[in-house]
This record gives structure tokens, C-alpha cells and sequence, in this order.
């Protein structure tokens, strides 16, 4: 994709065509599920819906930013997994669980400045260091809870995830809340976000213009391991048990929420408000599908099969399209 | 006579608005060696990518051996028997000598004869003159070395026309000497070799006949016998554009603001001495390849220099980023605004606050988007740049409202020192006639401008004084009053004593 097919990129004013799109389709699904079931719309459905994906949603807020900038973290669901482990296994040996979380929130951050390291200090693609450490995190969790599950945690733990903290909502979406907010200020409001979009854009620009382009994009990882660390003990509170393939997979969705927000994965295009859109689209889908009993492989099968066509959708040219089914190969130039 | 092996027949190429060829004709014969010279921009890459394929003439055609053909691609100039090699080899580090050269009439799936493949290497190599061993791993050859395989790959595949692009630019003396002494062989075993280089001396060393060409025009062809450096160099630089602008007076105060003495860098450019003064501007000209964007990038910070020392406002300065820089109060404007100048799908608004968006953030960092809207608009109004709205999208504009676009961004930072590379490359004559404007403008209000300019009437018109590089060398300044093009080109291509004796 070159620069000039791109969208126009206006900051924090008003909705892009993609996110109207979006609307439409989020409305679509919301009306086909109402007809389909009248607990649909309640509104204890729909923080179940949250809950239910709670470590996703929050981890595809940060996901939004790492993407813009025009890279990738694979390792998000693997350090949920070793964060979750961690806990449990420090719970098992004895240390308070407060203590626990504070230390976990700890690894995540120093995953992700082994990320960022790699990446910015030594320059290599975020693809193949996140891809290592998505391996490397999820080995770390294996071996700290071998094959057992660990439960039993304490009552107050568990309750984070279930009970009501304000009201019906509970804690966890009560931080997505406040994190959606933050997120969105950060991305459509300031420098930072700001400078997110121009080192995405085209990042010797930003060099050039004396932008630390490396800094910006270490702070990033840096805030997608903590994230991802407090997403994992999201995990562990709302189960209430951890084993070693805790979050297996999950970056797979994560990613897809983002992408099908309008989030260009050749970086510098998206909003946050593409994000939110994606993850109420792809939460109620899957509850539709729930409701008319399709089961959960379907069910992603269908996601994906919805990305490729929202990706796919705004380019669909007859020009583009004739070449392809004909066999011939496209102008290289 | 015999029909020329290659010829072209008033070929036109256009891309958008620009002509890079204009009605050009050149007949190409066996046997000789024939220069082609012009200033940058002038037409060159544009006719070896006609030759070669790469492009298709706009109108005109191309004839081989007197007959009309259409070169439609590589394979096609490769069936004609034409073949181009650039200053950087193509060859694959990890195939010997032989494999390199028979590379493209490998044929898949058919077992190599090894041994005939070698003894067929040897031959080559030995025709051109060079001795390479044929089994050695490329990687380990030097680069004149890597340049026979490429000739001997053309060769293998029956070549009459080579298409030598700048062969010796990043060749030592030596090394320079043996590439032309393989191309003096070539034609004399019949082959049309095209010879395309900056270096004038090589020209009068081994070509039999030269074409000027200018502006994408052809302005002459003659036998070398016929030409002097100095009828060439008036062929290349034109002597009809001399005032196509006028002089600005100078605004030089005697205030030095930046002090560079021998500043160099390993292998790139070396020895840079000058002083510019605030109101000054300070034009640097050469040829491509004279390191002169190298010299701007040490001092914005990009690529720091390893030698030398560099004095601002007094000081001594080491810069070692762009960020630094600013903080200084030096901008650099880039030769390259899509690659390295603005970011294109963003906004005219976006693109301005680039460099200054500290300027317009609160203390928690958030932007204040009304104020950046409004100084985007005053540099709009007071830079003409013409867009609907200052959030639409750059690559929108026209190349010279981009342009602007990218000054605004600098201007708005209130530079001290503003470094312009190529100011109005690639945009219309009132375009340009309007940056000059800015730039004489920006320095008489105390600024100190270093402009980098492939394009001697803008030099003449704008500089104070003159900065001409060669090959990373400081070739020397000279003072406005006694810059001429012919001088600055002589400097430019290494004639310069010849042209001070004249």
C-alpha cells in the first residue's frame, strides 16, 4: 500500500468513513442479536460480554499505539501467561498475594524492556524479537507451574474479576474504562500521541524533525508488558485457577480487534475509537453466534473471515479485482 | 556508413507535467566509445532506462541495426544485445566468478557442466583483459573486479551495446584506469560502448565521439578532436539561462555565526573549512556524488563528522543529533521532502508543528490544538501556500505548496541557522522564484542560510558567496562577483586550472 491510497489523516476530528462503517455494521449485529434473544440487550449481559474478554480489551488499547507506530508485540498473550503463573506460583510458595501482584506488574515491565531493547537498542524487527520472547515468556510460564493448576486463591482475589465493585461493574471494567480513556486522550490529544502517528508515518520524518523515535517506541513495549502483566492476573481472578497455557493464542485476537478498528498495520493510520468499535463488533458477534449455538471454533473462524473482509472492503476496485481472477499478475510498477 | 547498432529517433518521454526527454536523437555505431555528459537532471538516467527498457519513449522510437524495434522491457534489450552496468555491481556474494557471470542463462533443472562453465569464464574474463580467478566466491572481489564479472556477464550474452553509468565514481585511480582501459577493449572488438561520467578528464582519456545533452535536449555530438573542456562545459550549463533570476544584494553582516574548520568524515567527505556570517547565504555546488548532503547531515546531527571542529555562535558544538540541533537553533530542510521531509498522509497542520510540537503542548503534555491551527494558518497566508484547508492532507498539494509546506515547518522553529538542501527541486519557476524570496527574507532579518543547489542559475542568483564541492573535496568558495557557471562547473568537474589559466 503506498502513501497515497492511504485515508487522509485528521486527528480527533469527528469520525472517519471507516469508523461510520463500523457503526453500521456494530448496529447491524445488535439489532440481528436483540431479535434473537431479549436478555440481549441487558445491561448484565453486556458487562458479561466485557468480563468474559477483559484481558483482550484492555491489552488491544496499548496494541492500538504499538501498531500506529508502525510495529508488533507478539508477545502480549504469552506474558499474560507467565503473569499469571508467576502469581500462582508465588501465591503457592507462600507470598502475600498484594506483594504478588506488585512483583508481577514488575516482570511485565521488564519483559517489555527486554523488547524494547532488542528492538530499538538493536535494531531488530519487532516481528522476530516479540516472537522470540512469545516463545520465551510462555516457556518461563510453563516451567514455573510445570502441569498443575494452581488454585485456591484467595476469596478477595477472585471476586476482583466477578463481583461487582461499583454498581453491577466490576473492577476490571472499571480499569477498562478509565484505561479507554486514558488511552484515547493520550493517542487523540497530545504530543505523545501525536508523535505516535509521525514516527508511524514514516519515521525518519520524525527523526528528522528531532523526534526520539526509539524512546517513543520503548515506552510502548515497555507499557504493553505492564498491561499485559496486569491483564494475565485479570485472567487468574476471573478463572480463579492458572496453568501453563494460560492466554495461548491470545495475541491472534488482540491483533484482529485492532486491525479490524481501521488500524493499518503498515502503521500511522487508526483511532482509538476504531479500537473501541472493533471490540463491541467482535464481543456481540460472538455472543449472536453463542446465542444460535454456534460453537467457539465457528465462531473464530468467522472473525477472521470478517477481518480479511473489512481489510479487504475498502480497496474492492474492479481494476484491482480483474487481474487477480483472471491469473494475470498486476503492473509491478 | 553502417547502420548504427542503436539509435534513438526523437525520443520524447514525459512524466505528469515534466519532460525528461525532449525530441533526443543519438546513433550509437560498433566500435566506438561514446561519452555522454550533462549537468544533473539533465536526461542521462532517462536514456539508459529507454535504452535499457525500463522506460517507454512518450513518442519517438528506438532503432536496432537499422531497424525500427520496441524495447519493451530487460529481456528485450538483452535479446537487442544491450546491457547497462551501474556504479554498484549486481552480483551475489555467494556464487563464484563463473556462476556470477553465466547467472541468467542458467537454466533450471538442466545439470551444470562445471568444468565447461569455467573454461567459458576464463575466456571472458581473459577477452576483457582482467585477471580474476573464476572460482573464487564474489563477496571476496573488489569492487573493479565485481564490475569485470558484470562486463563479462554482458559479454556472455553477445552484447553490442554497454551502457556504462558513472563505471568509476566509487573506483580508486587505479582501479579507475583498468575499468576504462576494459572498456577501450570492448570497442575495439567492436562493441558500442556507452560512457557516461561526470569525470571530464576520463571523457577526453577514451572517448571517440561525446553528446552534450541539457535540460533532456540534445545540444551536440561531436568527435573529441573537436571539443575543448571548456566548448563542453558551455554546452552543458547553457548560455541562455544566464539571468533567469536576478541577483538578490547581499544582506552578509561580518557576524559569524557558524565556524567549520577541516570537518571530515571516514570515507565520505573530508577537510570542509568556511565561515558563514549572519545575513549570508552560503551556496554549496557540486555534482551528485560530491558529499555535499553529507556535509549538511554532520551538521544537522544526522551522521556526526569524525574529524574537525565546529564553532556556533562562538561556541564550540559537537552535535550528535537532531534534536540537539534544534535545540540549537539549526533546521535542516531535506533535498527528499517525501522520504525524509514531511509526513505525507498527515495533515498541512501536523506537518507544520513537526519540529515545534514542544511549542504547543500544556505542561501535561497535551496539544493545543487551536493555537497550532492558527499558526499553521498565518504560515499558510504568509508563505502562499495554497490548500483548501491546513487539515488537508500534504500529499494533496502540488510539489512547490509541499515545499512550502516543509519551510513553514522550519520557519515556525525560528532557526538561527537554516540549512536548505535542493530549496526548488521538482517545483514550478514561480514556485521557486517565491523560496528564493523567503530565503532572502529569512536572512535578512538576521538568519544565516546554507543552501545546497544542483541548479546554477538559483546558485548565481541567490548565493553571497560559493562553496564548490567535488568528490568530498572542498573544491574552493568564491566570492558572487567572480562566480560564472563555467567557473563553477570547471570547479565542479576537476577542471578547474585549466579554467583559471584561460
Amino acid at each position: 500500500m503506498t502513501a497515497s491510497n492511504r485515508p487522509a489523516f485528521v486527528s480527533g476530528t469527528g469520525l472517519s468513513g471507516w469508523e461510520l462503517f463500523l457503526i453500521a455494521m456494530l448496529a447491524v449485529i445488535v439489532l440481528a442479536n436483540s431479535a434473537l434473544s431479549p436478555q440481549f440487550l441487558s445491561l448484565n449481559n453486556q458487562i458479561n460480554l466485557f468480563q468474559l474478554s477483559i484481558e483482550k480489551v484492555i491489552v488491544a488499547l496499548v496494541m492500538t499505539f504499538i501498531i500506529i507506530n508502525a510495529e508488533i508485540d507478539l508477545s502480549v498473550g504469552s506474558m499474560m501467561g507467565l503473569a499469571a503463573c508467576a502469581f500462582g506460583w508465588m501465591f503457592q510458595s507462600g507470598v502475600p498475594a498484594y506483594a504478588a501482584i506488585i512483583i508481577v506488574i514488575g516482570i511485565g515491565i521488564a519483559g517489555g524492556t527486554v523488547n524494547a531493547f532488542f528492538i530499538t537498542r538493536v535494531g531488530l524487527p519487532s516481528l522476530v524479537v516479540t516472537l522470540g520472547t512469545l516463545i520465551a515468556f510462555r516457556g518461563l510460564a510453563r516451567v514455573l507451574v510445570e502441569d498443575r493448576g494452581i488454585t485456591d486463591f484467595p476469596e478477595w482475589f477472585d471476586r476482583l474479576g466477578q463481583q461487582g465493585l461499583i454498581g453491577p461493574f466490576p473492577l476490571s471494567l472499571i480499569l477498562f474504562a478509565a484505561l479507554f480513556v486514558i488511552c484515547w486522550l493520550l493517542l487523540q490529544r497530545t504530543g505523545f500521541g501525536r508523535k505516535t502517528y509521525v514516527i508511524g508515518t514514516n519515521r525518519d520524518v520524525a527523526d528528522f524533525a528531532g523526534i526520539d523515535s526509539g524512546a517513543h517506541k520503548a515506552r510502548l513495549f515497555i507499557a504493553s508488558g505492564a498491561v499485559s502483566a496486569l491483564a494475565g492476573l485479570f485472567y487468574a481472578a476471573r478463572v480463579g485457577a492458572v496453568r501453563g497455557d494460560v492466554a495461548l493464542g491470545f495475541e491472534l485476537d488482540i491483533i484482529t480487534i485492532v486491525l479490524l478498528g481501521g488500524v493499518s498495520i503498515f502503521g500511522g493510520v487508526g483511532t482509538m475509537a476504531g479500537t473501541l468499535l472493533a471490540i463491541l463488533i467482535v464481543l456481540n458477534l460472538r455472543n449472536g453466534m453463542a446465542l444460535l449455538n454456534i460453537t467457539g471454533h465457528i465462531q473464530t473462524g468467522v472473525i477472521g473471515l470478517l477481518l480479511i473482509g473489512s481489510v479487504l472492503a475498502p480497496r474492492l476496485k474492479l481494476s484491482t479485482l480483474l487481474p487477480i481472477i483472471s491469473g494475470r499478475k498486476g503492473d509491478a510498477r | 556508413m553502417t547502420a548504427p547498432v542503436l539509435a534513438l529517433r526523437s525520443v520524447s518521454k514525459r512524466f505528469g507535467m515534466t519532460r525528461a526527454l525532449d525530441d533526443m536523437s543519438i546513433d550509437l555505431h560498433a566500435g566506438e566509445v561514446h561519452a555522454i555528459v550533462g549537468e544533473n537532471g539533465a536526461g542521462k538516467s532517462t536514456m539508459i532506462k529507454i535504452m535499457t527498457g525500463i522506460h517507454q519513449p512518450s513518442s519517438g522510437h528506438i532503432e536496432v541495426g537499422g531497424t525500427r524495434t520496441v524495447v519493451d522491457g530487460p529481456h528485450a534489450a538483452r535479446d537487442a544485445g544491450i546491457a547497462a552496468m551501474y556504479q554498484e555491481p549486481m552480483v551475489f556474494p555467494d556464487l563464484d566468478v563463473a556462476e556470477n557471470i553465466f547467472i541468467s542463462s542458467t537454466r533450471e533443472g538442466v545439470l551444470q557442466n562445471t568444468r565447461d562453465l569455467h573454461r567459458r569464464a576464463d575466456a571472458l574474463i581473459a577477452r576483457i583483459g582482467m585477471q580474476v580467478d573464476v572460482d573464487r566466491i564474489a563477496s571476496g572481489l573488489t569492487l573493479a573486479e565485481q564490475q569485470a564479472v558484470e562486463i563479462a556477464r554482458a559479454l556472455s550474452q553477445d552484447v553490442r551495446v554497454l551502457i556504462m553509468d558513472e563505471p568509476t565514481a566509487s573506483l580508486s585511480a587505479h582501479e579507475a584506469a583498468q575499468l576504462r582501459g576494459i572498456a577501450a577493449k570492448l570497442a575495439a572488438q567492436g562493441v558500442a560502448v556507452v560512457y557516461i561520467s561526470h569525470r571530464l578528464e576520463e571523457v577526453f582519456e577514451i572517448a571517440h565521439r561525446v553528446t552534450v545533452i541539457r535540460d533532456g535536449q540534445h545540444i551536440s555530438t561531436q568527435s573529441i578532436d573537436a571539443v575543448t573542456p571548456e566548448s563542453m562545459i558551455a554546452d552543458m550549463v547553457g548560455r541562455e539561462v544566464g539571468n533567469y533570476f536576478e541577483k538578490t544584494p547581499s544582506t552578509a553582516t561580518d557576524n559569524v555565526i557558524l565556524s567549520v574548520r577541516g570537518l571530515g568524515l571516514a570515507g565520505v567527505f573530508r577537510d570542509i573549512s568556511f565561515d558563514l556570517r549572519r545575513g549570508e547565504i552560503l551556496c554549496m555546488a557540486g555534482l551528485i556524488g560530491a558529499r555535499r548532503t553529507d556535509v549538511a547531515l554532520s551538521l544537522f546531527g544526522i551522521t556526526p563528522a569524525d574529524s574537525g571542529e565546529i564553532a556556533y555562535k562562538g561556541q564550540p558544538i559537537d552535535v550528535r543529533s537532531p534534536a540537539q540541533a534544534i535545540r540549537a537553533g539549526i533546521a535542516y530542510v531535506s533535498e527528499d521532502r517525501r522520504k525524509l521531509g514531511l509526513a505525507m498522509p498527515m495533515s498541512v497542520r501536523s506537518n507544520i508543528s513537526l519540529a515545534t510540537l514542544g511549542h504547543f503542548l500544556s505542561p501535561a503534555g497535551f496539544l493545543d490544538r487551536r493555537r497550532e491551527r492558527e499558526t499553521a494558518e498565518a504560515y499558510r497566508d504568509r508563505l502562499n501556500i495554497k490548500t483548501p484547508d491546513v487539515d488537508a492532507a500534504v500529499d494533496m498539494l502540488s510539489g512547490g505548496n509541499q515545499q512550502k509546506v516543509m519551510l513553514a515547518n522550519w520557519m515556525a522553529m525560528q532557526p538561527d541557522l537554516l540549512i536548505f538542501d535542493e530549496p526548488t527541486r521538482g517545483i514550478d519557476v514561480g514556485a521557486k522564484a517565491e523560496v528564493h524570496a523567503l530565503i532572502r527574507e529569512f536572512v535578512a532579518q538576521d538568519g544565516a542560510a546554507l543552501v545546497i543547489s544542483s541548479d546554477l542559475p538559483e546558485v548565481l542568483a541567490m548565493a553571497d558567496r560559493i562553496l564548490v564541492m567535488r568528490e568530498g573535496e572542498q573544491m574552493a568558495i568564491i566570492d558572487h562577483a567572480d562566480a560564472t557557471q563555467e567557473y563553477i562547473m570547471a570547479l565542479a568537474t576537476g577542471q578547474a586550472a585549466l579554467q583559471k589559466a584561460s
